[in-house]
């Protein structure tokens, strides 16, 4: 239905371009496009057509020179071809303008085109070189010769018209070209080519003023293989340098302690001296510590000054002296070192003299026992030697809780621990310990500072070795000065007549029962015997009496006594107390 | 003025030749001493140099003008105004075959003259372009370089007169045409259309110049840009 619209419109249309085909009209513009002259000499002229017209058409060029109003027309329409003009060397004229002009022309009418000027010095455009060769040329390093000619019409000879060239190369398989200007010359090298490819050149020239031309035709020059100067060259460095590196890997190699250590240097580890890292990893302290003991330190030049001389007193009747030490100590005294006799032992009594002298019957014998310091007061644990272990171990037991801080005092008096528990039974009989009043308690002060000393047997049970250390020697002075007690002579009741050797703390008297160092006054007698008790029980005595006279003198003279026991009875001052120690301050006073 | 400024560029020109410009002895006052002189080709090659020198510059200034004044709508018309160049006395050849009929004699002596036409008129220029508000830089740069250059090239050709015909200095007078004493009543455009003109005609001059002394080099020595290959 629709298709009679369609023919319909198609049969019109092409009614109407018939008609307007049979329409004829002038022709169109036409447009001078180019003029160009390859030489300088000649030139040529092209332009197009416009529109047709329906009617064939006339082109026509003409043209008038420069200063002159003659028109001429295109001498030659057929040597360059369709629709352009030649203009021969003698219609050329250089260095004049050119007025062209192209006409077209049919029937109906005619066209005239825009005018164009000309000066055939700028329109120079030259053929392409002609001839060009390229050659390889060089053994070892080769390289391109590339040669050409100018184009054969441009008069270069004569230095009319001067042109100047350029090739270009690329590889084949290239996409890129790369350009080189030559200059005027005819002759060109290209270097630094591939082995073994192929290389594309051409060339072109142009006039000093002027257009370039088209590109010649190109020329292929294969390049065969060979090895490049430089790259042999580093071939020779690639090995030496390769040969340089294998030796220096394994000089590394060969010092690489010496190198790791240069690297990474090793940490420092500690140095202590005398400090053992063995045995820190053995993990046995007491070896480790021990070693960091200095032997000499602190030198014990002064410490001799120091020594102090002690008198072991034991009664054989009594149990151990020890226990009885045992008894006396009050609490503060935790240990239980009443090894110590009551003989103003100090600090470091017991030495092995002490067991040495516990057989001995003591008769008319200046007792006077030195004690070294330092010796372990092994106290005539005696009787006691199943309580002695006990009372080792409860002392080794209680001892580090009691003295931690004694660590030197207590080295210093034990030498030889493991000589200790020697018993020694003392003959009691023998030893009425008539304490002169000399036995005095010592003061407060000093007192408290013979509780280390105290302590001091205990620390031989300890596990630390003496080695004769004296360090704390310097206290035992103050501490332990006092107890010195010089035998006079036994009497005839196998009495001790005890005399004081010093009497360097005579007044200060302590009421405590410090019990180490004291004994007990059992009853005095006949005024001037004190006896002396030595009591199982833990506390001390209570019973101390009066007894003026020669307490005040500090010796005694002990007369007529009872046997054994000195008891000391009396009505109690207020200087006694309950502990039974004899105030003899009390006495005195 | 321009009389003022032609005894001057005279004057300047004899200085020049008095102090004893280095291309020739002069005969006359080193009679006596041998003094060398620069050879043939080598001062032909420099002739040639400088000629090629000054149509460049010619040209690169002739489309800065264009570039900066002239409307597009102008270029064209001012081509076809057609005899804006110069009439000259006598006929320039205008083929290569009438060039190479032509003698060294000729030759020479047509470009001497056409170098000292352009001297006055370029100076001028200078004049006219400082005029200018908007007149770049280069431009004026340019010209100056072409009217030194020039300069110097009318000097060399001279001397090689003298080398190469024997003859003594011969001046003409310069472009009238072109020293024209209206410059600074002429409006804007007028201006503007003056100059262009001029340049495109220097420019041209130049161009024959260098050609013709490039025709002589090669006749005379066996330059390299002369040989076919």
């Amino acid at each position: 239905m629709w298709k009679h619209p369609g023919a319909l419109l198609i049969l019109s249309l092409l009614a109407f371009v018939v008609l307007c085909c049979s329409c004829l009209s002038p022709p169109g513009k036409p447009r001078l496009t180019s003029c160009r002259s390859p030489e300088k000499e000649t030139f040529t002229c092209w332009w197009e057509p416009g529109s047709d017209g329906g009617l064939p058409t006339n082109f026509s060029l003409f043209y008038r020179k420069e200063n002159s109003d003659t028109v001429f027309e295109c001498p030659d329409y057929h040597t360059a071809g369709k629709n352009s003009c030649f203009f021969s060397k003698n219609d050329t004229s250089i260095w004049v303008n050119y007025n062209i002009t192209v006409v077209a022309t049919n029937a109906l009418g005619s066209n005239f085109s825009d005018p164009v000027d000309v000066d055939v010095v700028y329109i120079v455009q030259p053929h392409t070189p002609e001839n060009l060769t390229v050659v390889l040329e060089g053994e070892e390093n080769p390289f391109l010769v590339v040669r050409w000619e100018p184009p054969r019409m441009a008069d270069t000879r004569s230095g009319w018209i001067t042109l100047i060239y350029q090739l270009r190369v690329k590889l084949e398989e290239e996409e890129e070209w790369e350009e080189h200007f030559a200059g005027q010359q005819k002759q060109f090298n290209i270097f630094s080519l591939h082995s073994g490819e192929v290389y594309m050149v051409q060339v072109r020239c142009k006039p000093d003023h002027g257009f370039w031309s088209e590109w010649s035709t190109t020329a292929y020059v294969k390049v065969p293989d060979y090895i490049s100067k430089d790259r042999s060259i580093w071939i020779l460095i690639t090995v030496f340098s390769g040969f340089f590196f294998l030796v220096f890997i394994w000089t590394m190699h060969i010092n690489r302690n010496s190198v790791k250590h240069f690297l990474l240097p090793p940490v420092p580890g500690p140095k202590i001296k005398g400090f053992d890292t063995q045995l820190l990893k053995s993990g046995k302290s007491e070896e480790i510590f021990s070693a960091l003991v200095i032997q000499g330190f602190p030198p014990p030049s002064y410490y001799d000054d120091l020594l102090v001389e002690y008198l072991e007193v034991y009664d054989n009747k009594e149990q151990v002296l020890m226990l009885d030490r045992k008894g006396l100590q009050d609490s503060r005294f935790k240990s239980k070192s009443s090894s110590d006799s009551d003989s103003g032992r100090g600090s470091c009594d017991s030495h092995t003299l002490l067991m040495e002298k516990c057989g001995e019957p003591k008769e008319n014998q200046t007792m006077i026992s030195q004690v070294k310091a330092g010796e372990t007061i092994r106290e005539p644990m005696m009787k006691n030697d199943s309580s002695t272990p006990e009372s080792a171990n409860m002392k080794t037991k209680t001892w580090p809780t009691l003295c931690s801080s004694c660590h030197h005092e207590q080295n210093l008096c034990y030498h030889s621990i493991p000589e200790m528990p020697i018993q020694c039974d003392v003959p009691s009989n023998h030893f009425s310990s008539t304490h002169p009043q000399d036995y005095w308690e010592q003061p407060a002060g000093i007192y408290h500072k013979k509780t280390p000393s105290g302590y001091r047997h205990t620390q031989a049970y300890s596990e630390f070795n003496i080695r004769g250390i004296n360090i704390k020697e310097a206290t035992f002075p103050p501490s332990k000065s006092m107890e010195y007690v010089e035998v006079q002579h036994v009497n005839q009741e196998n009495t001790l007549i005890l005399k004081p050797i010093r009497q360097e703390v005579p007044d200060l008297f302590h009421t405590e029962c410090a019990g180490l160092d004291y004994s007990k006054v059992n009853r005095v007698v006949s005024d001037s015997v004190l006896l002396l008790q030595q009591d199982m029980s833990d506390q001390c005595f209570s019973d101390y009496q009066d007894r003026e006279i020669p307490v005040q003198s500090g010796t005694q003279h002990q007369s007529g006594k009872p046997p054994d026991h000195l008891q000391v009875s009396g009505a109690p001052e207020t200087s006694l107390n309950l502990n039974g120690y004899v105030d003899t301050a009390a006495m005195l006073y | 003025m321009n009389k003022a400024q032609g005894s001057v560029w005279l004057l300047l020109w004899f200085g020049r030749g008095m102090l004893g410009y280095p291309l020739e002895c002069r005969a006359a006052a080193d009679a006596g001493r041998r003094c060398a002189s620069i050879p043939l080709d080598k001062l032909l090659e420099r002739v040639v140099q400088h000629a090629e020198l000054i149509y460049r510059l010619s040209e690169e200034s002739c489309t800065l003008f264009e570039e900066m004044f002239i409307p597009l709508t102008m270029r064209a018309q001012q081509i076809r105004g057609g005899n804006t160049c110069s009439t000259r006395t006598f006929a320039i050849p205008g083929s290569k075959s009438e060039v190479q009929q032509i003698s060294d004699k000729w030759l020479l002596h047509t470009v001497l003259i056409l170098i000292q036409s352009w001297i006055e008129p370029l100076f001028s220029l200078q004049a006219t372009l400082d005029r200018y508000d908007n007149a770049p830089e280069v431009l004026l740069n340019k010209t100056k370089w072409m009217s030194s250059k020039l300069v110097s090239l009318e000097q060399g050709v001279t001397v090689l007169i003298r080398k190469m015909l024997g003859e003594g200095t011969v001046t003409t007078e310069s472009h009238q045409s072109w020293t024209v004493a209206a410059w600074e009543s002429a409006d804007m455009m007028e201006s503007i259309t003056r100059d262009y003109a001029l340049l495109s005609c220097f420019k041209k001059d130049a161009h024959k110049v260098e050609t013709f002394l490039k025709l002589l080099r090669c006749r005379k020595t066996g330059s390299l840009s002369c040989l076919p290959i």
